[in-house]
């Protein structure tokens, strides 16, 4: 054993870790529940059962947000992914794969999505496609919930928080924010704050990924953007009286930007 | 990758070396150095002009090691990263300057008066360090 596995194993030991394998304790009527491994890390050691064991689901966690304080984590993925991207059809097996939770858990909450007519569900030769059902009259809703907490605007704010003071606000400009866009649509991002242009790059890289779109940051520092505010510049101007989504701060700091 | 797996890719073709050319080129670069800093211009026409010298330098590098892009969709991209190759720039620094690319491909084509002075000011520093460091190389490839 190397050293590192060593110390693993040790730690393990002295925190009172454990794998177990919850596979033979759970009734077959229950497995979905579980996805596809049920295999948890658990403090069992020691510790006497005084209550359920909550299971540790295998979503892809989409952030400690409002959203995920409403919905459950792969009910939240489920929507984070196919509201994300109302425009998009995705198979089933699609969807289990970028939820990333197990496939029982991600066909009960597609069924009772499509039940509530919140997804639309088409079958195309053998592929079964599902996609945000955009005639839902609720549809304009949940669009907002998922892309204010865990679509783009939750991605781009987890992103630009490592600037950390750099930036002092930071919305959303353009087709996203009219809700117009198209799989084609590039994110446009204006960024108010000392943080340079190729920080706020770098640190919105893994967000582009994310959401499988060209992010374009236009970086201002406040005191050129409130000068031209002043001067009247058309870009400014247009984007700061148009629809926005709020990504840093808020109508307080764009109030004391344009005064 | 390589100079010469873009080439089997026919992303870049073989050109003979001519030390014409790649003056031409560099004094291009040199001009665009200028005039990017006019007084009054906006920063979108600032960017744009600093990048056409950057282009030109990556070129020009490209020539003095035997190829040179051929115009077709991508060969922007494909210019700038050979810097990778040529120059041996670092990653960082050629990812910066795809930035810039982006940046001024929408400034172009989609939006006027998104470019900041402060993103201009920076896009110039960063492309007068990098058409310095092809001269160097230049300089000693010659020698």
């Amino acid at each position: 054993m190397n050293k590192a596995a060593t110390r693993r194993a040790r730690w393990r030991r002295e925190s009172c870790l454990r794998y177990v394998d919850l596979g033979s304790a759970i009734p077959e009527s229950h497995r979905a529940w579980y996805g596809s491994s049920t295999r948890h890390t658990a403090l069992l050691a020691n510790v006497p059962v005084w209550g359920m064991i909550i299971p540790i689901m295998g979503a892809t966690t989409v952030g400690t947000s409002s959203g995920r304080a409403l919905l459950g984590q792969t009910r939240l993925s489920v929507l984070a992914l196919l509201y994300g991207r109302p425009d998009e059809a995705r198979y089933l097996n699609d969807i289990v794969r970028a939820v990333g939770a197990g496939t029982g858990a991600v066909q009960r909450e597609l069924a009772r999505l499509t039940a509530a007519g919140l997804l639309r569900r088409v079958v195309r030769g053998k592929q079964v496609y599902f996609q945000a059902n955009a005639h839902a009259p609720v549809f304009p809703e949940i669009r907002g919930l998922i892309v204010k907490t865990v679509g783009a605007v939750g991605v781009l704010r987890s992103g630009l928080e490592m600037l950390g003071d750099g930036i002092r606000l930071a919305f959303i400009y353009g087709s996203l924010a009219r809700g117009e866009e198209t799989v084609a649509s590039d994110v446009d991002l204006l960024v108010i704050g000392a943080a340079g242009l190729f920080d706020v790059v770098s640190a919105l890289a893994p967000a582009q990924e994310t959401l499988r779109r060209e992010v374009n940051p236009a970086v201002f520092p406040r005191a050129e953007a409130r000068r031209k505010l002043r001067e009247g510049d058309p870009f400014l101007t247009a984007v700061v009286e148009g629809p926005k989504l709020f990504v840093i701060g808020g109508e307080h700091e764009l109030a004391e930007l344009v005064r | 990758m390589s100079l010469q797996s873009w080439s089997a890719d026919g992303l870049l073709v073989p050109h003979p070396v001519s030390p014409d050319e790649v003056a031409a080129l560099l004094a291009m670069v040199h001009h665009n150095l200028e005039q990017c800093r006019i007084a009054g211009l906006s920063p979108d026409w600032r960017l744009n002009i600093a990048y056409n010298g950057v282009l030109q330098a990556a070129s020009a590098a490209l020539l003095a090691a035997g190829y040179r892009a051929p115009a077709r969709e991508g060969h922007h991209y494909v210019v700038l990263q050979s810097l990778l190759y040529t120059v041996g720039l670092d990653v960082t620094t050629v990812q910066k300057l795809d930035t810039l690319r982006k940046k001024r491909h929408t400034a172009t084509y989609t939006h006027a008066g998104r470019v900041s002075d402060r993103e201009a000011r920076d896009a110039i520093e960063l492309i007068d360090g990098v058409c310095a460091d092809v001269e160097a190389w230049l300089q000693s490839v010659d020698r």
